[in-house]
């Protein structure tokens, strides 16, 4: 009977709008058909919902075949009853949705025929209608990958709440989670209904899944209830207002007190007095228990001997929870609001002050009274929510779960941060704008302006390339280092700060306050039970984020030497107090340093101008060198800019920039999802780029050899690259990101290892602090001063002032310029060779 | 069983006032049958409000369409107030008027919104047997609600306000004026309520009587709250205009604020509140009891402010208050450029005196005193203008710095002063925290109105281990100074509150705690001297610093292209000067063409603040 009743309704729809039109006489009689066919089809649905209370035995094997049937493509097989079974349910349930009420009393006089329905108080639901419905949605619901993987074992499986019952009865659990999702994507009436009238829809839900876990287990005796969670919208705390009390909402914030546990009395049971006669458990009604006034014992009849038992009753835990909201959701110049969520059973203690959680829950309303001994009642209401169901969200802003993540192959689902269709709908159109990285590259710090190829490489620094760990244990790192250099007042630490606002878990330290240990990790004893325990220090701190060391040049030695491993390695190794420990520091260093002078000082290299290692320097992708140039257009832009801030609309000075918000998520979105793999014309443009990068060094006709670039440099070059791609929000790393990568690296590299005497990169600047032609400079020196001394001195003779050989010297060499202080570093390769002494100003040839 | 007989006379009490309301409201209605549309919004306001209801009710509207809306209550009150001019005869609440200021009246509240205490929902509009009834604006519903199905719920906002923080006693004078005035009123009321049988001749007849006597009281009380304030200036050296300040301004209030989008009532913001006041203790009769475990599981902050001290005030009409409205004349002189000039000079010649001759730093503070933020962009708040007086001395600044205090806290409404030692940075709670236990922000010194004044003296300073909550108090200051932010603390969270105080750092050196826009040392040539300010001059600076501070200011084109080179010309000259310091010097132009009561940047106003920049850091060097 389901299946023809239904067939004929649904073939009715197409067909008979065709009829009207084709024969414009029959005119007359299209509007009652059309009207007739609308009752039909509701006729069709309350019949498709009445059809459930068929035994399950039957539906469930043939709702598979039919299912079969279309993914075999069977043509003879009854199409129409396929898509109907398989996805004739969504069809079904649309109409319905849009034209609620009227459907819904169209049911109900369906229903009349049969039985006297059963309405929820005040409203036209049917209490028959819910219940099959949610009968239908339990059994039959199914998600859909599963539906979509039509495999052969699938399909033989239960619904997906089925076997969360099943699971639930095996484990004696007391309730299964519903995602609000799937009811809506099932049928969206039954979804508006439970958000409208949650109380009586969920009791009904309640009554029905005990209905199918006695069918499945008659002796079960526990409880199982409806947990819904996942609702399509959620509500601002402060969007909350009287319309929504006694519906369901959804909600986000944070915790800020738990208060202790509160027995609650569900039964009790009292004894008489003077008999010693036990009551029945008497249930709480209305949060009320009526105290029995007389013993009921027939014999006894005592008046007022009834006393409590306590430990006879029944109590189930109670807990009040305070939620705030979170910072991000606060307007301006607003205090976060509060509310107060009622948890019961086990959701109490679910969350502790601090979590950030989404809570669905009933929001109520309760009326205050006067006082205990008066009957008028406030205007008062204190509201409440009434929680059903508490989901944790994750502490960061932004959260990061990829670098290195990729051993773990079990994403942690419930820890994660969701991103709604919407938003992420939103961010997919952002990503396909042809200049997006143009916007996001004016977005960053929109206040500072220039350095738009810095803040590119910021960018690619806050999007991060990809980690690899290779089976053999291996590992590249996916983060990128990035080092500023430059003069005072360049805006270098406002870019910190910003990155370190917008970064994940990013620590913002300045070298000159950080010690090693402060940097790394560090064992202190605990105050009050003397053991040694393990304090992370800023890096460890900022794993996964980006950690902003301002002042870098201003850093302890030894505490530099600290980030050798971690800026490759990406641990931080400990091994005192007997303890020994590898923690994970896998985060990007954002540093900035100052010239030792208080300029920067063009005509030395850029080792020699801030006094870093050079080992530590060449672990920086990119470096950037940030000059104040006296340079009048920049003033005038400085002025311009800054006379605009003064005098002008300060929102239409900067225009098509995201919102620190959007960026933000974008960001994380990227971060999170994106994990773009290089093509091959990508993979093959690397290597070309490279080649022709080493190939610069070999000027023809020159017999120096100057290193343009190394390995580390291919490296920096593939998360560049990766990191670009994800800026599209692209799985595929394409050649032109590779170009872009090359191109961000060039204009890094030429501003700092450039050689000022050639005016070519040198790789050597940076990995050893002086430039080839640097040494062949020193060589020079050294051969002409060996020179020097062997003409004008004698082994064991007079002793030489240093002047005096400087002299010869530019005498020697008369184009360049000749300092004393090369000559003494030509000395002291001599001295080291045994050549001569060098006592104070005297040389001394031995 | 005190308690009982306790919560009996609660009950006796309650019962006689809701009796004289009712009789009062009756007395209300025939009144209005007979002479039209009057009501007495003043001693009455709920019978008013009850009245318009009735009204709306009457011409066939539906209870459920009042939902965040008015029917016209607010409208008749805003007639009332500001075309009748009523508004002054409303008394404002302080301490002395709390004493005698009847519940369920009309009365003003002046104070800035120092915590949001969320929504309270309340039965708007419900059915008492077939007539409609509202609870709109009080707190109790006088006639019994049943559990109807017609029954509305509506939603009201609380916030708490505070007398603004550092208010100076100059701008109170007012209120005695109108307390005055109010004092009569109840006299007047009293009079009405004794005899009840011709009270509705006598009210009329009141208030035609009254009228003018009030305003020869308000042109009284001009001249007696400028002669005291002249008072504290000769005898002004003491401190204990502060403490007293304190003391008198320690009412807090709860104002309950109905239909009104969220943004227009911020956090920090100085308003002036009209509504009717409740007092009713016997709404939180029933805290002391236990047995009541269903009910008391929902945490009430209002418990922690008992109506005793904390009076509820349900507003009726708010108005964002400016220094102008805490001025005792009515707007008085236009800003004529004449004007603005001679009150400019006066007062220029009153700092240079203050400041012993010193006649740069009496310029700078001239435009330090005008400054305000008025942009912000980014993290740059733009306008702000703070002053370091360097070179002064422990000695010097008992002398100078009581000085420059006394005079600004007569020139500016809010004033406050931070001695900036060890001890207090360790100790004091500068930025506002929240406590979760009570649910409420407990205020910190840094939780200040804007155009709030404040003055660090840092010449007490001397060398001493900071704690943590000194290097967090010293951060914090630092930001204000910087950013014009203020961080409240929420525990898990700390979140960035902006602030427009205007910052005068008294130090020896220059400080490096707080580093100032505008160092200047203080070089005095002679000593301070006291001069006796008249009340009049007084309150003209007073409209001068007010008024020239919130004129609108732009720049012409071909200014724009002067400055601009002359900007690129200091950098070239001086590669040190930095974004800042340019911003500055844009910053100390436009006050000093607003100085001149001008809007728009002129020539000869750069080149006074280019040489102005100059004599200072010659001064530096």
């Amino acid at each position: 009977m389901a299946s023809d009743s239904g067939f004929p309704s649904f073939n009715d729809g197409p067909s008979s709008p065709d009829d009207s039109i084709s024969t414009p006489i029959d005119n007359t009689f299209s509007s009652p058909a059309g009207s007739s066919r609308a009752s039909g089809r509701g006729r069709g649905g309350g019949r498709r919902r009445r059809r459930s209370t068929t035994p399950t035995a039957f539906l469930t094997p043939r709702a598979n075949q039919s299912r079969f049937a279309t993914s075999s493509e069977t043509p003879n097989t009854t199409p129409s009853r396929s898509n109907r079974r398989s996805n004739g349910q969504r069809h079904a349930t649309s109409p319905s949705s849009t034209d609620d009420v009227p459907l819904s009393s169209s049911e109900a006089g369906d229903d009349m025929d049969e039985a006297t329905p059963t309405f929820v108080w005040g409203t036209n639901i049917s209490v028959q209608d819910v219940k099959s419905a949610i009968q239908m949605f339990l059994k039959h619901f199914r998600e859909k990958e599963e539906l979509l993987s039509g495999s052969e074992s699938e399909i033989y499986k239960e619904g997906k709440y089925m076997r969360a019952i099943n699971r639930v009865l095996e484990i004696e659990g007391e309730w299964i989670d519903v995602d609000a999702n799937d009811v809506f994507d099932y049928d969206s009436d039954l979804y508006n209904k439970m958000v409208r009238y949650p109380l009586e829809v969920l009791a009904i839900f309640d009554i029905v899944l005990m209905d199918i876990v006695s069918l499945i287990n008659p002796l079960f005796e526990k409880h199982v209830q409806v947990r819904i969670y996942n609702l399509k919208s959620s509500t601002a705390m402060r969007n909350l207002n009287p319309s929504d009390i006694e519906k369901m909402v959804s909600l986000k914030g944070m915790i800020i007190r738990c208060s202790s546990i509160i027995p609650e009395i569900r039964e009790a049971i009292f004894r008489c007095l003077v008999c010693g006669y036990y009551s029945d458990p008497i249930v709480v009604d209305r949060g009320r228990i009526n105290e029995p006034s007389t013993c009921l014992k027939q014999e006894c009849l005592a008046k007022n001997s009834m006393t409590l038992v306590h430990n006879r009753c029944r109590f189930a835990d109670k807990q009040i929870v305070r939620l705030q909201e979170t910072p991000d959701d606060i307007p301006d110049g607003g205090t976060p609001h509060t509310v107060s969520l009622l948890m019961h059973d086990k959701l109490v203690d679910a969350g502790k002050p601090g979590d950030r959680v989404e809570v669905t829950g009933i929001y109520r309303a309760m009326s205050v009274r006067v006082g205990p001994t008066q009957r008028t009642v406030k205007s008062l209401f204190k509201t409440y929510i009434d929680c059903l169901h508490i989901k944790k969200a994750d502490k960061s802003r932004m959260l990061v779960e990829d670098a290195m993540e990729i051993d773990n192959s079990h994403p942690r689902i419930e820890d994660e941060i969701q991103f709604d269709e919407s938003k992420i709908q939103q961010l997919k159109e952002l990503s396909r704008q042809p200049n997006i990285y143009e916007t996001l590259t004016r977005s960053l710090a929109p206040n500072i302006w220039e350095l738009d190829d810095v803040k590119k490489g910021l960018l690619c620094q806050l999007f991060g390339g990809n980690a690899l760990k290779l089976p053999s244990g291996a590992s590249f790192r996916g983060d990128i280092n990035i080092l500023l250099v430059g003069d005072p007042g360049t805006s270098k630490s406002q870019l910190l700060q910003y990155i370190h606002k917008l970064s994940p878990r990013g620590i913002y330290t300045s070298g000159k306050g950080s010690s090693a240990v402060g940097l790394t990790a560090y064992v202190t004893k605990d105050p009050e039970t003397g053991e040694t325990v393990l304090e992370s220090g800023a890096l460890v701190l900022s794993d996964r984020g980006i950690c902003c060391i301002d002042e870098f040049d201003k850093m302890s030695e030894s505490a530099r030497s600290m980030l050798h491993e971690v800026m490759e390695q990406q641990t931080v190794s400990i091994a005192k107090a007997g303890i020994i420990a590898s923690l994970n520091a896998r985060t990007s260093v954002l540093a900035c340093a100052n010239p030792s002078g208080s300029r920067y000082n063009p005509r030395l290299s850029v080792i020699e101008n801030i006094h870093l290692p050079p080992t530590l320097l060449s672990r920086f992708d990119l470096i950037y060198l940030i000059l104040d140039k006296a340079d009048e257009q920049t003033d005038r832009r400085l002025a311009k800019h800054i006379v605009s801030l003064h005098f002008e609309n300060p929102e239409n000075s900067e225009q098509g920039v995201l919102d620190l918000a959007t960026l933000t998520a974008y960001v994380s979105y990227a971060r999170k999802h994106i994990h773009p793999k290089l093509s091959d014309e990508a993979a093959e443009e690397l290597t070309r780029g490279y080649v022709e990068m080493r190939r610069r060094g070999n000027f023809p006709g020159s017999s120096k050899k100057v290193i343009t670039a190394t390995p580390r440099q291919i490296e920096s070059l593939i998360r560049l690259s990766e990191a670009l791609a994800r800026i599209r929000l692209s799985e595929l790393v394409e050649k032109h990101d590779v170009e872009e990568a090359f191109r961000l690296l060039e204009v890094a590299m030429q501003q700092s290892a450039t050689d000022h005497s050639t005016g070519t990169i040198d790789m050597d600047l940076i990995t050893t602090g002086v430039s080839a032609s640097e040494r062949m400079r020193r060589e020079n020196m050294v051969s002409s001063t060996r020179n020097i001394i062997m003409e004008k001195m004698q082994l064991g003779g007079p002793s030489m002032r240093l002047l005096e050989i400087l002299e010869e010297l530019k005498k020697l060499i008369p184009g360049s310029e000749v300092h004393l202080h090369d000559l003494r570093n030509a000395l002291t390769t001599l001295a080291s060779e045994g050549f001569v002494v060098v006592h104070g100003d005297s040389v001394k040839r031995i | 069983m005190i308690w009982r007989e306790n919560l009996l006379l609660h009950i006796k009490l309650a019962a006689t006032a809701s009796a004289s309301l009712n009789s009062q409201s009756e007395r209300k209605e025939r009144e209005s049958e007979m002479v039209g549309p009057k009501y007495d919004c003043l001693a009455n306001p709920l019978g008013a409000v009850r009245l318009t209801f009735e009204k709306a009710i009457a011409s066939g509207a539906d209870p459920a369409s009042f939902d965040g809306k008015d029917w016209g209550a607010v409208d008749l009150f805003r007639q009332f107030l500001f075309e009748d001019g009523a508004l002054s005869h409303v008394p404002i609440l302080n301490p002395t008027t709390i004493k005698w200021v009847q519940p369920n009246t009309l009365v003003r509240f002046r104070g800035m919104i120092q915590d949001m205490l969320g929504n309270e929902f309340y039965a708007g509009a419900y059915k008492d047997g077939s007539v409609w009834r509202t609870n709109k604006f009080m707190d109790v519903c006088q006639y019994p609600m049943g559990s109807s199905p017609d029954m509305r719920i509506w939603e009201r906002r609380l916030l708490y306000c505070v007398p603004v923080p550092g208010q100076n006693s100059w701008t109170e004078s007012l209120s005695e004026v109108a307390m005055n005035k109010t004092s009569q009123q109840r006299e007047k009321r009293q009079r009405m309520e004794d005899d009840a049988s011709n009270h509705m001749d006598l009210v009329l007849v009141d208030e035609f009587e009254s009228s003018p006597s009030v305003k020869k009281m308000r042109e009284n009380g001009h001249a007696s709250p400028s002669s005291q304030s002249k008072d504290s200036v000769i005898e002004g050296t003491s401190n204990t205009n502060f403490v007293t300040n304190a003391e008198r301004n320690s009412l807090p209030c709860l104002v309950k604020i109905y239909d009104c989008p969220e943004s227009e009532l911020k956090l920090n913001e100085v308003f002036e509140f009209v509504g009717v006041l409740t007092l009713d203790s016997d709404v939180m009769a029933d805290k002391n009891d236990q047995d009541e475990s269903s009910y008391g599981f929902i945490e009430d902050e209002l418990v922690h402010l008992p109506p005793e001290k904390v009076p509820r005030l349900h507003c009726l009409i708010h108005r964002k208050l400016d220094v102008n409205d805490f001025l005792h004349s009515s707007p008085m002189m236009e800003p004529k450029p004449q004007l603005v000039k001679e009150t400019r000079e006066s007062l220029l010649r009153h700092l240079t005196s203050i400041l012993g001759n010193d006649g740069i730093a009496a310029h700078l503070m001239l435009l330090h005193l005008l400054s305000r933020v008025h942009a912000r962009i980014d993290n740059v708040a733009v306008g702000k203008l703070s002053l370091n007086l360097t070179c002064l001395s422990k000695e010097s600044v008992s002398v100078f710095g009581n000085q420059i205090r006394l005079s600004v806290q007569n020139l500016l409404p809010f004033t406050q002063c931070i001695p900036l030692t060890v001890n207090y940075l360790n100790t004091a709670s500068l930025a506002p925290k929240k406590d979760y236990q009570t649910n409420r922000l407990i205020p910190g010194v840094l939780q200040l109105a804007d155009g709030s004044h404040l003055i660090i003296d840092e010449t007490q300073l001397e060398t001493g281990t900071l704690n943590s909550t000194g290097v967090e108090n010293a951060r914090l200051l630092k930001n204000l100074m910087e950013f014009q932010k203020v961080e409240y603390n929420f525990e898990y969270y700390k979140m960035e509150m902006i602030a427009d105080v205007q910052m005068l750092i008294l130090s020896e050196g220059k400080s490096n705690i707080v580093p100032a826009d505008l160092v200047i040392p203080f070089q005095p040539s002679s000593a301070a001297s006291f001069e006796v300010v008249p009340a009049e001059t007084l309150e003209a600076w007073r409209w001068y610093l007010a008024s020239v501070r919130s004129l609108p200011h732009s720049i012409e084109s071909d200014m724009q292209k002067v400055v601009e080179s002359d900007l690129v010309a200091a950098r070239q000259a001086d590669r040190s000067l930095g974004g800042q310091d340019l911003s500055r010097l844009l910053t100390m132009g436009r006050l000093m063409s607003a100085s001149f009561g001008e809007t728009s940047l002129s020539l000869e106003h750069w080149q006074m603040v280019k040489e102005l920049e100059r004599l200072r850091r010659e001064r530096l060097k």
